[in-house]
Parts: C-alpha cells; structure tokens; sequence
C-alpha cells in the first residue's frame, strides 16, 4: 500500500495565472527513497512545501498514512524536514539545536540525552555538542540539520537541496551519509535536488519536473535507458545525450549535414511512418574501439577531434557530426588528442528517437 | 600605507577634534568639579581655571551629595524612574516586537499600508497629542497612577518600525524549522525571534531608558503624589528650591546625567545601529 499519495495536486499562487504545479500525481511507498528533480523554477520545491504544510494545496489531496493531509499543520503531519540553508537556530548549541523540537514535543528528559547522543555519535558531531552553529563548517551545519531531523523518529523526511551549499567533495560524501542515514533509519524520504547525479545515486525512483508538470517517473536507470520525452533524455545523463535531426530513409538515417547511417532492417522499418525524427545518443554508446568498428561497420563514421576534456578516469571527446558538436564518452585508455582524425560506431540499440513536434519518445520495442 | 599627507590630515583632524570636545565636555566637567565645593569656594574659583578642578579629597568632599541623598527624596525619584524604565523596556519590546513581527513576517490584508500609518505616526511629535493622551488617562482615572503613566508610552512608532527592519531580515525558513519542531508562533518569537535579534533589543532598551529618564512633560502631567515622582521632576524641584545650595544642584545634576553618560558609553553601537538601521535596511 502506498504511503504517501498525492492525487491532482495543484499549485497556484495568488495574483498568478500559471499553475507553479499542475496535476501532481504520486504514490509512495513506506521506507522509500524518492527524488524529485528538475531544473529551477520547475515546481520540485513548492510540491514539497506542499507535501511539508508550508504552501497551501490549490487542488487536489495529499494523503500520508492514510490520513488527508491539506488541512493538517505541518507539525502534525508526521515529517521532519532539512532545508537547502540548513535552518539552524544561530543561538543555540549543536545540542540545543538538536534537542530543541524533542522537549517542545515534552519527550522525558532522560529519553532526549539519549536520543541526542545517538544523533551526534551517528553524525560525528560528538566534538562539536557545545558549539553554536556560526563556529561550524558547512558540512558540519547540514549534519546537525539532519540531527534535527533524525532525532525526532518521524515517519517522512523531506530534504530541500540539502547538499546544494556544500563543496563537490563533500556533496559526495553526505550522499553517502544520507543514503546510509535512510537505510539505518527506514524513513520514507523525499528529497528535492536540481543534481541529476545527486537524485541517480541515492534515490530507488525519481520524478523529473519541468515547468510544474511530472515528466517521468521512474528507477534511476528505467530513466536513464527509456526516457519518456526529449527533456528527460536531456535532463538525465552527463555529459548530456547527443541530439540529432534526421530524416529516416529506407535503410537508415540521414542527418543534417548529409552523414548517412544504415540501420537493422527491423529498426528501419519501424521508423518508416516518421519521415522526420530527432536522434538521440548517449556519448558512451558512441564507440571507436576496433572491435565495435567491426561489428557496427554499418554505422561507421569519421570526424576530427575538435576538443578533449580528461577526467582522469574517462575522456570526453568533442567532434563536429550531424550538424551539431558531438559528445563521446571514451574510456581512459582511448586517449586522442585535438586535431586527430578518428572513425567512430553508433549502437543502432542505443538509439533514442524522439518525434519533434511532441518530443515524445517512440518506442520502438511496442510496435 | 596612508601617504604622507593623509597622515598629516588625519593628524588635523584629530586634533580639531580634540578640542572640539573638550568645548562640548567644558560645562560637563564644570559641573562634574563645582559639585563637590562648598557655594563660597564655587564663587571664589568662578573666574580662573580652578573652576574645572575639585577640590582636595577631605571629609567635606561629598557633602552636597549626602545632603541631597539624606534631606530629599532624590534616591526614591531615582528609584521609580529606574522602575518605570524596566517596565517600559519589558512592555515595549513585547508590544512593539510583536507589532513589527507581524508587519514584517505575517501576511494580512493591508499590512503595507499599516507600515505607512505607523511611519506617518513618527514624524507627529508627542508634544502635540500630550493633551489627548492626558484626558484619556484622566478620563479612565488613572492619573496620578503608575498604570496611567507608563500606558502611553508603552507604544512606540520608532521601535517598532526598528524591530521591523531588522524581523524583515530574518529567515524564512527558521521559523519553518521550528513550526516543525512544535514550535507555537508565541514560543517562536519569544525563543528564537527575540534571541536573533540581540541588538535591536538592546538598541530599542536603551532607546527607551533615554526616553524614560530624560522625560520631563508627561511625568509632570500624569503626577501629582511625590512618591511616584521622576528623577527629572525631581530635579527640577529639587533645584528651583530656594533652600538649595548651588553646590547641591550641581550634585543633582550630575546624578542625573551619570546613568545617561553611562548608557551613551557603554551601548554606543547599539545607538548607532539604531538610528542606522531606520534609514538604510529594507527587507
């Protein structure tokens, strides 16, 4: 049974026209990790302030447990909830600020010391009880953030951007720490990230937003393999999947600068009633290695590397094809440099198409 | 590294300065030396240098003071303006907190406009309504009451348009964190607006005991009775009394100024702040 149900949900906000959420729909179950992800402006955030109590619902019904939610305080709703600017009280103590909400809730005194210790020695803030939340780092804040929320046993936590203010390295590590944090605890979690690679290594499914409307929902890789549309394809994925305008042929494709592909038959006659598609490929899916270039030879095409990004463990490779600059994804060992002439395979299987009037995505495996 | 000149400049304008106030502390410090003579030596220094100097530390010394604190109620009119001054801190930054709590943070219709009325309200002098506020009082039979004293003061257009500008800053989601926490709104402003906001408090506190203690009209309307008498007042009959010495008045005087001089020095920032934060922070 889902645990958390948002059925119609609505977001407009006064003296507005446009709807800031429209048609929410979402069933969550218990102890589930969800992201909701989008770029800005897109209604991830006023969905979970809407969830939290904090925005008012325009339509709709939220149901946690069960129970209708609309008109419920949001201290009565049975979640905590760690915002993006941590929201610490500034004159109160790491403790303090953990223990805060336990003795407005009028827990035993004993029953707080206890949960408080549990809280710092989970977060190792155990050497930082006394201190007040200016002396404290960024990522030390977020934990005592956490602490807050961890100690008070609710059944769903919501997390606004929480490692938005963090530096690269630490964002990684307190993705592991709240991974953990959700597993050891067993909470149903929502968490808002506008970080693709945040929602795709924490959450068991994820809802993609834009512009106040659900795009897609689904487990991170069910996203990343079938995007529904053109923006998720977009969106999910880094570097961003390669776009191109096509028209299909009898046996492949042609793209805007003339380049032609041949494709399986089966693929090609599937494509038959759009005579105009957009293409899409992830830079990975692009291969130069000799045995693909066997295989593929169908697809076989030649550029010359325009420019090249090291990552240390794999290289980026940009280069001039179908009319646009082309990303490719090559592993550490495939180094090339500016200016080399290298001949490259598409995966006809990893193809996406997307129809360019809805940006729909057309499912081959259907038809 | 200041250059040659800036030194020079700055070298001036200390200097400008310094005598400057030495010109402003001149009386001050007048008063401060004559209050501690006898009226005969007061005369006998009054025209050379002596005049800015105290005289010799001996039994007499502090004899104007002792004979103001034993042969008057000076210390009792110090007391209840001490008093009326904590309570008028209390009630003041309650009433006017909450008022610009909720200019600043809660949505209402109107609330724009209410700033604007309370900001007219600031510019009409208490000179002007001080007959109104008096028959009100008089008509509720407070007069010569502590209630029918502190009443209109309580409400002040200054400070809560002051604790305004500096809730206005505060964040959102603070308040958020601890609605989650159980946290009434009453709780809230008590527990974390007001602790938040240290120096405002403190700005809007000294505010208030200047206001008090430098009150003379209101005071002088409200009472009648010499036990809920003012130190102001209190000054005022005190040395407009024949039987007065010079020697004493100047006493009176300086204990008078002392607690302001003490509260200028010690809280100057807060001062600062306050008259700043009016005129340049706006949310």
């Amino acid at each position: 049974m889902s645990f958390i149900q948002l059925k119609h949900v609505y977001k407009k906000y006064d003296k507005t026209d446009k709807y800031a959420v429209t048609d929410f729909n979402l069933e969550i179950k218990e102890k589930e990790f969800i992201a909701f992800v989008g770029p800005s402006g897109c209604g991830k955030s006023t969905t979970l302030r809407m969830i939290a109590g904090f925005e008012e619902i325009s339509g709709g019904e939220l149901y946690i447990d069960g129970k209708k939610m609309n008109e419920i305080a949001p201290m009565d709703r049975g979640i905590s909830m760690v915002f993006q600017n941590y929201a610490l009280y500034p004159h109160m103590t790491v403790e303090k600020n953990i223990s805060y909400g336990l003795k407005n809730m009028k827990v035993p005194e004993n029953e707080i010391k206890e949960k408080v210790d549990w809280a710092v020695k989970v977060l190792g803030l155990e050497e930082y009880r006394t201190r007040k939340p200016k002396n404290l780092s960024g990522g030390q804040r977020q934990r005592v953030a956490l602490g807050r929320a961890i100690v008070k046993n609710q059944k769903v936590f919501l997390m606004d951007e929480p490692l938005s203010n963090l530096d690269a390295k630490l964002r990684v590590s307190m993705r592991n720490e709240i991974s953990r944090l959700h597993r050891e605890l067993g909470s149903t979690t929502i968490y808002v990230t506008h970080d693709q690679v945040e929602a795709m290594t924490m959450a068991d499914r994820i809802v993609i937003m834009k512009d106040g409307v659900v795009q897609q929902t689904g487990e991170p890789m069910e996203l990343y393999e079938h995007p529904c549309n053109l923006f998720v394809a977009g969106f999910i994925g880094s570097p961003q999947m390669n776009f191109y305008d096509v028209r299909v042929e009898k046996d492949g494709l042609t793209f805007a600068d003339g380049k032609k592909v041949r494709l399986p038959e089966a693929m090609s006659q599937k494509l038959q009633p759009y005579p105009h598609l957009i293409m899409g490929i992830r830079g990975e899916d692009m291969k130069f290695d000799s045995q693909n270039l066997d295989i593929y030879a169908d697809t076989k095409q030649q550029s010359v590397i325009e420019n090249t990004e090291i990552m240390g463990n794999e290289n980026n490779l940009y280069f001039a094809f179908g009319g646009i600059t082309t990303v490719a994804r090559v592993s550490k060992y495939e180094v090339s440099q500016t200016g080399d002439a290298v001949e490259f395979v598409m995966l006809p299987h990893k193809m996406h198409f997307f129809e360019p009037e809805t940006e729909r995505a057309i499912n081959l495996e259907a038809n | 590294m200041l250059t040659k000149k800036q030194k020079r400049n700055n070298w001036i304008l200390t200097v400008v300065l310094l005598v400057l106030s030495l010109f402003f502390l001149f009386p001050v410090i007048w008063m401060l030396a004559n209050s501690f003579k006898p009226d005969a030596a007061i005369t006998e220094d009054m025209n050379s240098l002596a005049a800015f100097v105290p005289p010799a530390l001996n039994g007499n010394f502090f004899e104007n003071y002792i004979k103001i604190l034993t042969d008057t109620s000076f210390v009792r009119y110090m007391l209840n303006t001490l008093f009326y001054a904590a309570v008028l801190i209390v009630l003041g930054i309650v009433v006017n907190g909450l008022a610009g709590y909720a200019l600043a943070k809660i949505k209402f219709p109107f609330r724009e406009r209410w700033l604007m009325i309370i900001m007219l309200l600031m510019i009409v002098p208490m000179e002007t309504i001080i007959t109104i506020h008096f028959l009100f009082i008089a008509k509720l039979g407070l007069l010569n009451t502590v209630i029918g004293y502190i009443l209109p003061m309580v409400v002040n257009p200054f400070n809560i348009f002051l604790f305004r500008q500096v809730f206005v800053s505060l964040p959102d989601d603070v308040y958020e964190a601890a609605q989650l926490d159980h946290c009434s709104p009453l709780k809230y402003f008590f527990t974390m607006v007001l602790p938040m906001s240290k120096s405002v408090v403190a700005t809007v506190s000294v505010f208030t005991f200047l206001n008090v203690w430098n009150d003379y009209l209101w005071p002088s309307l409200v009472f009648t009775s010499g036990d809920l008498l003012t130190a102001q007042i209190g000054l005022n009959a005190i040395t407009s009394n024949d039987n007065t010495t010079l020697g004493q008045k100047l006493a009176v005087i300086t204990m008078v100024t002392i607690p302001v001089i003490i509260i200028y020095s010690l809280f100057s920032r807060q001062i600062v702040e306050g008259v700043v934060s009016t005129g340049s922070k706006e949310g």
